[in-house]
């Protein structure tokens, strides 16, 4: 029998029980439905994550610690680490920075003696740092220091500004107080020199609560001016060379003795965490494809059952197993087609329902926008990609034709003597 | 007149709940070609199980049927099907057309099985149909028909695909008297006029006695044979 007459026998069939067509095809709609809806959604999220991660991380740059969680901290490095790491293929720029934490002890405060909001002192190049990070070393006013430049300071947003109060602004003069037992104190002058932009809390560290110095005025305060730098961070020609650069920065070192940062790996991880999420949730989706499957299961092995006569009378005017398995299976095929079209639409439209449900009633409340602007919500976009269309559609297919074969087999086994005394 | 149909020692037993029911305990006959043959006998008699065995839907457990000289029993389920298909019509009591298509699609239906084409399956069925006196009604679904005239769609059935056999399982069973001679005389003059060889099956010994011979069955066994002279 040609596949074209078993499709158009398939679908007389399916006309004449319209409402349990019908019904059986609202099952697979709503499955496909689901699938669709809960892929292009947790696709939608996870790109809105990505593109955070990478506003928020600066994937093609490494971040170099010294130490490790085993080791615990260990003492900076030195010039020649960072010498060695800019002889390292793929690496285009080495910056070091000194870090100064300001605790009790140490102080940084303006001409009045108010506290600024500053929590670390980083000793750094700023041409480097410029170049380094373009988006988030950038001056809200003011100027960088000049290259060799000293007793220039440049602020953090949240450094000048306490309490919404400037602290410090443009040219005023701040001074660094550091104990120095038993001898007293040491105290260092800088005039500030620039403002930073507001950098918001995403990425590694929030600048906004860092003050900059350069490295030779650092290097006057710190104690250990053999290893001073206790960060370096690195800058690679391409995001795929990350991991290859970490791998060649930890073998100059001793075991333990240093932690590479790799953004790049960090936001694959957070991707494939997001990925998973995505597949359990469309994993979860798929479960009312396979209740559909069962009634469609169910309504063929009822409708197997009413037809024996006429599979009995197929069987005897010469038809064989495989003809009347085919008829069967193409009902299932076209329930699967016509469900998975439809389907595929109202998935379409119900993930867009779904999104402005959630974008517009499910948001968080407590927080006002207004008192942390650096929060963003979370805008929830549907992405339809045409692979999940077609997973979508294909898994319609398969299980109809799965959960069909039984009855259909059942069906085509029939012996015709007894399909043909059936009453 | 070459011998079509050689049934040899057939012996057929089936299960009816516990009970075992010898339906043909040993049955030897032949047929030959163009010959209008009528097996007789009351019902549980098994002769409709002689006919399923003859016209391939059931297997015998014992016993030997070729069909132009070929043991048929030899073959796949996928090749007796396309035996029946193509070289035997069956007939049945209770019409057993398709209640979805119309007269003439059920008169295709073999054809469509067969995977002809379908400008010559309609020719052929509406001249069949034309044949058997139903040319008006060609795009009556069998509910529209009545039992004489479902009878006749379902012997255009039996012959579109020029069979060698025609099996016919009481086929006057369930019609009048008048339609059943109308349909019995349909097919002695088919018999007659296309030399295809027919096979019935009756408890009606009047309707028997159309046919050129008559085998007497009973519990199973050949009772008697009968020429019937013209």
């Amino acid at each position: 029998m040609k596949l074209s007459k078993m499709l158009n026998m398939a679908w007389l069939n399916l006309k004449q029980r319209k409402l349990r067509t019908a019904l059986t095809t609202l099952s697979v709609v709503i499955g496909i439905t689901t699938i669709i809806a809960v892929a292009s959604l947790g696709e939608g999220f996870r790109g809105e994550i990505k593109q955070r991660m990478e506003q928020g991380f600066e994937l093609d740059v490494l971040i170099v610690f010294p130490g490790s969680f085993t080791a615990g901290l260990k003492e900076g490095f030195s010039p020649e680490d960072i010498k060695y790491i800019k002889g390292i293929e793929n690496v285009t720029l080495v910056t070091p920075i000194i870090t100064i934490p300001l605790t009790e002890n140490i102080e940084l405060r303006n001409q009045t003696g108010v506290k600024l909001g500053a929590f670390t002192i980083g000793g750094v190049n700023f041409t480097e740092m410029r170049e380094m990070l373009p988006q988030r070393f950038r001056l809200m006013k003011g100027n960088f220091p000049e290259e060799n430049e000293t007793g220039r300071i440049v602020l953090g947003y949240k450094a000048s500004i306490v309490n919404e109060t400037t602290v410090a602004d443009v040219n005023n003069n701040v001074t660094l107080i550091v104990p120095r037992l038993p001898y007293g104190t040491l105290q260092s002058n800088f005039t500030v020199s620039g403002i930073l932009a507001k950098g918001g809390t995403s990425g590694i560290t929030n600048f906004d609560y860092w003050a900059f110095i350069s490295i030779d005025d650092a290097l006057n305060i710190v104690r250990n001016k053999e290893k001073p730098y206790q960060v370096i961070l690195v800058k690679v020609s391409s995001v795929q060379k990350a991991e290859s650069v970490a791998r060649e920065i930890e073998k100059h070192f001793s075991p333990y003795s240093v932690t590479v940062f790799v953004p790049v790996a960090f936001a694959r991880q957070v991707d494939g965490i997001l990925n998973l999420v995505q597949m359990f949730l469309v994993a979860i989706g798929s479960i009312s494809l396979l209740v559909a499957g069962v009634g469609i299961m169910n309504i063929m092995t009822v409708a197997v059952m009413e037809r024996t006569r006429e599979i009995g009378i197929l069987k005897a005017v010469g038809a064989k197993n495989r003809t009347v398995l085919g008829m069967f299976l193409a009902e299932a095929l076209l329930i699967g087609v016509m469900g998975g079209f439809i389907g595929e639409f109202t998935g379409c439209f119900f993930s867009y329902g779904l999104a402005l449900i959630l974008n517009n009633f499910l948001q968080p409340t407590s927080i006002k926008v207004g008192e942390r602007p650096d929060i963003q919500r979370i805008v929830m976009t549907p992405a339809l990609s045409p692979a999940w269309m077609v997973i979508a559609f294909l898994f319609a297919i398969i299980i109809c034709i799965a959960f069909g074969m039984y009855p259909a087999r059942k069906a085509a086994k029939m012996n015709p003597v007894e399909a043909l005394r059936y009453e | 007149m070459s011998i079509i149909l050689d049934v040899r020692n057939v012996k057929k037993s089936y299960r009816m709940g516990k009970v075992v029911v010898q339906a043909l305990r040993d049955v030897s006959f032949n047929v030959e070609e163009g010959e209008f043959l009528a097996v007789l006998g009351p019902s549980g008699s098994g002769k409709s199980t002689l006919l399923h065995i003859i016209g391939c839907l059931d297997r015998p457990d014992d016993g030997e049927i070729i069909i132009e000289g070929k043991n048929v029993l030899r073959l796949s389920d996928d090749e007796l099907a396309d035996l029946r298909l193509k070289k035997i019509g069956f007939v049945f009591q209770f019409f057993n057309l398709l209640p979805r298509l119309t007269a003439l699609e059920n008169v295709m239906l073999p054809l469509i099985l067969a995977e002809a084409s379908d400008k010559e399956s309609y020719k052929r069925a509406k001249e069949l149909l034309e044949l058997v006196g139903l040319g008006g009604r060609l795009n009556h679904r069998p509910s529209e028909l009545s039992g004489g005239e479902q009878q006749r769609v379902a012997i255009a059935r039996a012959l579109i695909n020029n069979p060698k056999l025609v099996l016919a399982d009481e086929p006057t069973g369930n019609l009048d008297t008048k339609s059943g001679w109308e349909i019995v005389n349909l097919m002695r003059r088919l018999n007659e006029e296309m030399k295809q060889t027919f096979i019935v099956v009756t408890h009606d010994p009047q309707i028997a006695e159309v046919a050129d011979r008559i085998i007497y069955i009973k519990d199973g066994l050949i009772e008697g044979v009968k020429s019937v002279s013209r």
